[in-house]
C-alpha cells in the first residue's frame, strides 16, 4: 500500500498572490494519485495536527515574500515549538511539533514556498506568481508525480 | 511630568490592537485606552452589490466567526423577501440553528482551550514561551487533545450544513439550500468515526468541572481581577426569556440588574442605539440612547448573555446556569473572568442542542425556503460566540445594496474593553516606568476575556500587530513591546 500524503495549500485567493498555495493546489489534483489528499487553509490550525497523523508524508505549500532563483523553495520542515505565533494562526513547524506531542506520530514534512509579488486585496494571481506557480507545478510532478520517479527513491517526497 | 505606557500589538486575541497607558511625574496612572488601528472599510464596499450576495460576501469578515456574519445577513436578507423569523420553514430554522450551534461550540472551544487556557493553567505571569497552545499540549496533553476534537465537532458540523469549514454557503434569501442527510447526521451520533454528540456532552461537563475546581482554587484571581459595573447585553427567547442564540428580543440590564432594554423586536434596534466616535480607534462606542453615552453601554457575550436570560432550555446547561447565578446569589455578575465559565456553560448548551438537532427528524425534510411581498429594508440580529451582531441592509428597486450598517460583538465590548484596561492599569501599571513581560500579559488577559474579534470588529484588511506603549507627561514613549 503506497504511503498517504495530503498537501496542506495555505493562503487567501482574496489577496491576489496570497493565494498561490490554493492555486498549486487547484492545479496539481489532476495529477494525484489516489494515496494523495488536499485541504484548502486560510491559515494552518490546532485541529490539522490531528489530521496530519493520518499521514506518512505532509507538504505545506505557501506564498512566500521572499525571491528565489527558481521561483519556489522547497525545504524540510522539522517540529518546533515555536513562541512568536499569533492569535489563532500556527506555522508549520508548531503543527507538526502538536502531531508529534500530542499524539506521538511522526510524519515526514516540507514546505514549498513559492514566491508572490502582489499580496493586495484583489483576485487572480500576478504575471510574476503565475510564472513562479508553473516552475514549482513541473518541479513537484518531475520529483514525485513522474510515472518513472514513482516506485524509486526519487519518488519519496522527503528523501 | 507624566508618562504613557503602550502595549501593541494584543496576543491571541483575533485581529491587533493597541494599548496606551499615560503616566504623571509620578508614575502614577493618568489615562489608558485600547485602541483599534485597523481599516474599516466592509459597511461602504457592499454598496452596489446585489442583496443576495450579502451572506456570502460579509462572511469574509472574518476566518473564525463566518457563519454568524452568514447568518445575520441572511436573516436580513429574509426580510428583503419578506419573510420573518418567525415564518422561515421548521426544517430551515432548525438547519440553521445547528449550522450556528456548530460555530458557537467551535468557537468557544477555540477559545477556551487555545487561547485562555494558557492564562488560567500557567498563570498570567509565567514564562511566554510555555504559556501558549504548545505549552498546554505538552503538560495537559489530554486536555489538548479533547480541545481539538471538540473544536473539530463544531466544524465538522459546520461543514455538513455549509459545505466547508470556513467560508461556506447554507442559507439562501428565505432558506437553506440542502437539507441533511439521514447517514450524514449518523456520523455525529454513532461514535464511531469521530466522538459523538453524547460525547461532546460528556467533555462539556467535564471542562465546566475543571473550571469550577480552579476557581475554588482561585477565586481572589477569578472573582477580582478586571472587575467592574457594566451594563449587558444580548437576545433572549421572546417567549420565555431564555437564553437565544438565533433569534430572539434584545434585552440589556445595568449593573444592578434593572432592566433598560425591555425585549425590543429586532427591527426596533436603531430607535435605541447610537454608536460614538473617538479620534483615537476606528472601533466605534455602541450605547443605548436614552441611557447616554457615559452609562448606556454594556458588554455582550457568554457573560452578558446569562445575566440577562432567565434559564437556558437544555437540562444539563440550566442545572450550571443555576450553580453560576448562585456565585453572585442571582444578581448580575460583573466578575470579567468569569466570562470564561459562562463561555463553557454555552458550549455545553451548544452540545446539548446539536444532540437535540441532529437527532430531529425536521432536518431532513425537503421544506426548505419561503416567499414574501419584497421589502426594501431588512434587519438581522443573532448572538454571535463574542455577543450581539447586528446586520442592517437597506435596497433599491434595482436589487442593489443602498446601506449597510453593521454592529459587530466586538464593537459593543469596545467600551468594556477599555474599562478593562483601565483597571489593569490602575491595578497592575500603576507606578511602574516600564514594561515587564508579566504586565504585559496581564493587559492581553482582561481584553482576551471578550475573545475579541478586531478584524470583525473594523472589518479590516490587512497586518494587524499589537502594541503597549508607555508615554510620559511630555507625549514621549519612554518603554514599548510589540507582538508580531
Amino acid at each position: 500500500m503506497k504511503e498517504k500524503t495530503i498537501l496542506f495549500g495555505i493562503g487567501n485567493c482574496g489577496r491576489a498572490d496570497d493565494g498561490l498555495g490554493w492555486a498549486f493546489l487547484d492545479k496539481i489534483k489532476a495529477y494525484l494519485p489516489n494515496n494523495y489528499d488536499i485541504e484548502y487553509r486560510y491559515q494552518l490550525q490546532v485541529e490539522d495536527a490531528e489530521l496530519a497523523t493520518n499521514y506518512k508524508n505532509v507538504v505545506f505549500i505557501d506564498a512566500h515574500h521572499q525571491s528565489f532563483e527558481k521561483g519556489y523553495i522547497w525545504k524540510k520542515c522539522h517540529p518546533k515549538a515555536t513562541e512568536s505565533f499569533t492569535t489563532h494562526e500556527l506555522d508549520p513547524e508548531s503543527v507538526l511539533y502538536l502531531t508529534e506531542t500530542i499524539y506521538n506520530k511522526h510524519p515526514k514534512a516540507a514546505i514549498l514556498g513559492i514566491t508572490g509579488d502582489n499580496y493586495c486585496l484583489e483576485m487572480g494571481l500576478s504575471p510574476a506568481a503565475t510564472k513562479n506557480l508553473s516552475k514549482a507545478l513541473n518541479f513537484y510532478k518531475n520529483s514525485f508525480l513522474n510515472p518513472i520517479n514513482l516506485g524509486t527513491d526519487k519518488s519519496h517526497i522527503l528523501k | 511630568m507624566s508618562q504613557k505606557l503602550v502595549i501593541d500589538p494584543v496576543t491571541r486575541v483575533e485581529g491587533h490592537g493597541k494599548v496606551t497607558v499615560h503616566l504623571d511625574e509620578n508614575n502614577k496612572v493618568t489615562d489608558a485606552k485600547f485602541h483599534i488601528v485597523e481599516f474599516r472599510g466592509f459597511e461602504r464596499f457592499i454598496q452596489g452589490h446585489p442583496y443576495w450576495e450579502a451572506p456570502v460576501m460579509v462572511q469574509r469578515l472574518c476566518g473564525i466567526c463566518p457563519v454568524s456574519h452568514h447568518l445575520a445577513a441572511a436573516k436580513a436578507i429574509d426580510q428583503i423577501v419578506g419573510v420573518d423569523p418567525e415564518n422561515l420553514s421548521v426544517p430551515a430554522q432548525k438547519i440553521r440553528k445547528l449550522l450556528h450551534f456548530g460555530q458557537v461550540f467551535q468557537s468557544h472551544a477555540l477559545h477556551f482551550f487555545y487561547l485562555a487556557s494558557p492564562d488560567l493553567l500557567f498563570g498570567a505571569e509565567s514564562d511566554p514561551l510555555k504559556r501558549n497552545v504548545v505549552g498546554v499540549a505538552m503538560e495537559y496533553p489530554e486536555l489538548a487533545k479533547k480541545g481539538i476534537l471538540m473544536r473539530k465537532f463544531g466544524q465538522e458540523i459546520i461543514k455538513l450544513v455549509a459545505g466547508k469549514r470556513i467560508h461556506g454557503i447554507s442559507t439562501t434569501p428565505g432558506g437553506v439550500h440542502r437539507r441533511i442527510g439521514a447517514k450524514e447526521r449518523t456520523y455525529f451520533l454513532d461514535d464511531k468515526e469521530i466522538p459523538s454528540a453524547d460525547t461532546m456532552i460528556k467533555w462539556s461537563v467535564e471542562i465546566i468541572d475543571f473550571m469550577k475546581s480552579y476557581h475554588a482554587n482561585n477565586k481572589e484571581f477569578l472573582d477580582s481581577f478586571a472587575k467592574y459595573p457594566s451594563g449587558h447585553l444580548g437576545l433572549v427567547n421572546k417567549k420565555n426569556g431564555f437564553l437565544e442564540l438565533y433569534d430572539g428580543v434584545l434585552r440589556a440590564t445595568d449593573a444592578q440588574g434593572n432592566t433598560t432594554l425591555d425585549d425590543v423586536p429586532n427591527d426596533d434596534y436603531n430607535q435605541y442605539f447610537y454608536e460614538a466616535v473617538e479620534k483615537w480607534s476606528y472601533l466605534k462606542f455602541p450605547y443605548l440612547k436614552h441611557i447616554g453615552r457615559e452609562k448606556g453601554w454594556n458588554r455582550v457575550g457568554p457573560l452578558a448573555r446569562l445575566n440577562v436570560c432567565e434559564g437556558i432550555e437544555t437540562p444539563l446547561a440550566q442545572k450550571e446556569w443555576i450553580d453560576f447565578m448562585d456565585q453572585t446569589n442571582g444578581q448580575t455578575n460583573n466578575m470579567t473572568m468569569h466570562t470564561h465559565w459562562a463561555r463553557l456553560i454555552e458550549i455545553l448548551y451548544c452540545a446539548e442542542m446539536m444532540k437535540k438537532l441532529l437527532e430531529d427528524d425536521d432536518i431532513l425534510s425537503n421544506d426548505l425556503t419561503r416567499k414574501g411581498e419584497r421589502r426594501k429594508e431588512g434587519v438581522g440580529i443573532i448572538e454571535a460566540p463574542r455577543g450581539t451582531l447586528i446586520h442592517h441592509y437597506e435596497v433599491d428597486d434595482k436589487d442593489r445594496i443602498t446601506r449597510c450598517n453593521l454592529i459587530v460583538s466586538t464593537t459593543h465590548n469596545n467600551e468594556p474593553m477599555n474599562q478593562a484596561v483601565r483597571w489593569v492599569a490602575n491595578n497592575v501599571l500603576d507606578g511602574k516606568s516600564e514594561i515587564t513581560e508579566g504586565m504585559m500579559n496581564q493587559v492581553e488577559v482582561a481584553i482576551r476575556a471578550y475573545d475579541p474579534c478586531l478584524s470583525c470588529a473594523t472589518h479590516a484588511m490587512g497586518q494587524m500587530p499589537f502594541e503597549l506603549q508607555l508615554f510620559d507627561h511630555y507625549g514621549n514613549v519612554i518603554d514599548q513591546k510589540i507582538r508580531t
